[in-house]
């Protein structure tokens, strides 16, 4: 104990560490440099979630260049902000105008849109922010005291271990719909059969391409959850009168309420929790943390009939969920070297061209450049925190713009974030299509949160069972035998989670029945 | 009307006088640099600090554009019938010139007839590592203990196609033995599945094995050029180890379509050797594990992909990889 605190000492004075700074020609004594580079990563990363589109991934590949020209500590707190804050960000367009900037954010829209539609933007916003400094903060201290054995729980995680959390998933998204469980698992088919457009992992063979060479890599999550969120949002808006404006008539309040924190605290801590353990994972443990913490929260809470119409607690918890996985996500990166996504490896290319070897070593050889990062994270949550709250009054304002200004310029930014994922003219068709898509399945009565959960896990759990299935050369009990307790575990979950589901659901069918009969 | 008529004529005249003036009016606008990958890959950034230098060289912006699309070859057609002024470089590699050919039957450029390659900016050679609990010890080993377990031993990959796959194919085909090739999204899972003891061995590049290999959580056994790398000296090549003849490593470079005028091929190809000698330069690349190329010239590099494209046809055909 005394090791970490004496760590987190040697981490805190490298972030508040005074040092003569040279800029255009002028040469200042005594400038708290790693801090202002926090702050900057910090401003950047928000901005960037904000906007829908461009992610954290491109905005640090463009700033990579730059920063070769600071000392490494300094670059990797200002790209590591950037990470952070963006999960930060991208949770204010979620809210405000359904939005998901980021992968993670798709589950806040469900809750927060529609808080934001009855006028409590304000609460949304602050809980998101609290919640999210809250598991920064927890989840800081958990990399800080168990980086290492986490690590090798990490590595427990097989491709049939992948495969049965998979399954759970999806049995999971079921339950993210709150209509009829036909539809949502309709939805979920759905997306795992647009998962499947691309080229095929083992074979190499194109699927469902068409001869298009731009589907040559499979269908951009970023086009379909923006049209199918937020292309169609517009449009529902659009269709009906002058209702809409109702929403942005009434700000509210800007700060929750004595009971909107009672209701918020356990979701944070449970969101945190969940998001720490599944963050570790890599490939997509920090996307399943939100839903799953969403799911979690609908099953447990009291107020579960409140889910999709604006429950606090579904803004609460994935947005914990989705910042301590974030938070923990560098877990494999320090201690093992292995990025569990893609900012984990552009993070891994930038300490490689400083001249430092990513690894178990660097907490060792470089005991400030570990603990300052580290404690960097802890700074700049506190600084999101600060910087995010009183940014909720000017972003509650952008609500009043009249909606006939406000949805041209939410197309164009929209148009303009898919297109400059790969500079393609088609994907902001295809957005569009995804919007007529979505517009059609909310006529349907069909959500577009299971079939959004169906396109990302279909992939991943497709890869993952043909893996296994490759390693046991074609033995379909790998996934269930003794030597793969978490793998049987997850499968087993995923049986009784079904149970569980469809019990009320066929009582309730025979209810229905019974009504239209009457 | 007469005014308008005026203008365009001079409008004509001045651009002519521009196309004709050679390298001494070239470049007189901003030029681009096509990444046909995603931001944020080895590739990505060695363009983005390479567009850095240049800007600096030839006085004019170099801006980096990402094309990602169909393995890379979205981008690189996207150069190869683009037009030939000097203006639009494209960052290609092994995989766009060497593999995809063989690997995409409908590829709609020819490396060789559509572009004219520049510079060979980046070599990193792959290694054969092992996992910790593997029994090899060597190269010999290893075949040894195929050989005793045949289509017991997995090799992971990056993906299907790539230089890590075709390596281990070539592995086979040179030691007459047989293993499953078990194909990832990227090295990254792969190398935590071998850590974790769930696969055997992967070729990976040096780049991305090197902090593993250095932490000791996977062995490496030989690297698959024919010279030495100054980042594992000690580590022997496959060719040393038995398998006479096995070179094989990740490269990319920049290439512009193939009727950009020699004038300006040569002042380009100047001015990317002078960053690459350039100390900073220098030091970036080789923390992506790159070996300064012994390539230089762009008649070199032309002959370089001809002859790299003709091996990894055949090696493609022989593995029965396919992308159709």
């Amino acid at each position: 104990m005394d090791g970490i605190f004496s760590n987190l000492a040697i981490g805190f004075v490298e972030v508040f560490k005074l040092q003569p700074v040279t800029m255009w020609g002028m040469t200042l004594q005594h400038v708290p440099f790693n801090i202002i580079m926090c702050l900057i990563g910090c401003l950047l990363g928000t901005l960037i979630g904000v906007l829908p589109g461009i992610g954290p991934v491109a905005t640090i590949a463009m700033l990579l260049p730059v920063t070769f020209n600071l000392s490494p500590i300094a670059a990797l707190i200002m790209l590591a902000g950037i990470y952070y804050g963006a999960q930060y960000g991208g949770s204010t367009t979620a809210i405000l105008v359904n939005i998901p900037g980021e992968s993670s954010s798709v589950v806040t829209c469900l809750d927060g849109y529609q808080m934001a539609r009855q006028g409590r933007a304000g609460p949304a916003l602050a809980t998101a922010a609290i919640g999210s400094f809250f598991a920064g903060c927890v989840s800081t201290l958990v990399v800080a005291m168990f980086a290492p054995p986490l690590a090798e729980v990490a590595l427990k995680f097989g491709p049939a271990e992948y495969f049965s959390l998979m399954v759970l998933g999806l049995v999971a998204a079921v339950v993210l719909a709150h209509g009829s469980l036909v539809k949502a698992i309709a939805m979920v088919i759905l997306g795992l059969l647009l998962g499947l457009v691309g080229t095929d992992v083992n074979s190499g063979v194109l699927r469902f391409a068409f001869g298009i060479s731009e589907l040559a890599d499979g269908i951009g999550f970023v086009t379909v959850a923006m049209g199918m969120f937020g292309i169609c949002e517009i449009i529902a808006n659009l269709e009906q009168k002058e209702h809409r404006e109702v929403f942005t008539s009434s700000v509210g309040k800007m700060m929750p309420s004595k009971e909107d924190w009672k209701r918020m605290v356990m979701p944070i801590i449970r969101g945190t929790a969940l998001g720490s353990a599944l963050g570790i994972l890599p490939g997509g443990g920090a996307l399943l943390a939100s839903f799953g913490a969403y799911t979690l929260e609908k099953k447990v809470s009291k107020y579960s009939h409140e889910f999709g119409k604006g429950a606090i607690e579904g803004v609460a918890a994935p947005e914990s969920a989705n910042n301590a996985g974030a938070q923990t996500s560098f877990i494999p990166l320090l201690t093992l070297g292995i990025p569990s996504n893609a900012v984990m490896a552009l993070m891994i290319g930038a300490m490689m061209i400083q001249g430092i070897a990513p690894g178990p070593q660097v907490m060792t050889e470089r005991p400030q450049l570990f603990w300052g990062m580290i404690c960097s994270m802890w700074v700049g949550n506190l600084m999101l925190v600060i910087l995010n709250l009183p940014l909720i009054g000017m972003w509650i304002k952008l609500l009043s713009v009249p909606y006939r200004y406000l949805y041209p310029s939410i197309l164009l930014f929209m148009a303009i974030g898919v297109f400059s994922i790969s500079n393609q003219p088609f994907d902001c068709f295809l957005m569009a299509v995804f919007g007529l898509l979505g517009y059609v399945c909310v006529k349907l009565g069909c959500e577009p949160a299971p079939l959004i959960l169906g396109f990302i896990l279909g992939p991943l759990m497709e890869e993952n069972l043909r893996r296994a299935m490759l390693l046991s050369r074609g033995d379909p009990w790998v996934f269930i035998s003794p030597s793969k307790p978490i793998s049987m575990g997850f499968l087993l979950a995923s049986v009784a989670l079904l149970v569980i589901i469809a019990a009320p659901a066929l009582r309730k069918k025979r209810e229905e029945v019974f009504v239209e009969e009457t | 009307m007469r005014r308008l008529l005026v203008f365009i004529a001079l409008a004509a005249a001045a651009s002519l006088a521009a196309a004709q003036g050679g390298p001494q009016s070239w470049p007189t606008r901003p030029l681009r640099l096509v990444v046909p990958y995603a931001a944020g890959g080895p590739i990505d950034i060695s363009s983005r600090l390479l567009a850095a230098k240049l800007q600096e060289s030839l006085g004019q912006p170099v801006v980096v554009e990402n094309r990602p699309g169909a393995g890379g070859n979205i981008g690189v057609d996207l150069i190869a019938k683009g037009p030939a002024d000097g203006y639009s470089l494209v960052m290609s590699a092994i995989a766009t010139l060497a593999i995809n050919p063989s690997l995409y039957p409908d590829l709609p450029y020819d490396p060789l007839r559509d572009l004219r390659h520049v510079t060979l900016l980046v070599q990193v050679p792959n290694v054969l590592i092992v996992a910790n609990d593997l029994p090899a010890k060597n190269v010999q080993e290893l075949v040894a203990l195929a050989k005793q377990r045949p289509g017991k031993l997995d090799f992971g990959s990056g993906s299907t196609g790539s230089t890590g796959h075709l390596a281990g194919e070539l592995f086979k085909v040179m030691t007459g033995t047989y293993m499953v090739h078990i194909p990832y999204k990227g090295s990254a899972p792969a190398l935590a599945d071998m850590m974790a003891g769930r696969i055997h061995l992967m070729f990976d590049n040096l780049a991305s094995a090197l902090p593993s290999i250095k932490a000791g959580k996977v062995r490496a056994l030989a690297t698959t050029t024919l010279k030495r790398s100054s980042f594992l000296t000690e580590l022997p090549t496959l060719d040393e180890a038995g398998l006479k003849g096995f070179d094989m490593t990740t490269w990319w470079g920049v290439s512009v379509a193939a009727k950009t005028p020699q004038p300006v091929v040569d002042r380009l190809s100047a001015d990317i050797l002078k960053a690459m000698d350039a100390a900073d330069f220098k030091e970036r690349l080789r923390g992506m594990g790159s070996e300064a190329p012994a390539i230089r010239t762009p008649e070199q590099f032309n002959a370089f992909v001809a002859s790299e494209l003709k091996t990894y046809t055949a090696l493609v055909k022989r593995s029965g990889a396919k992308a159709d």
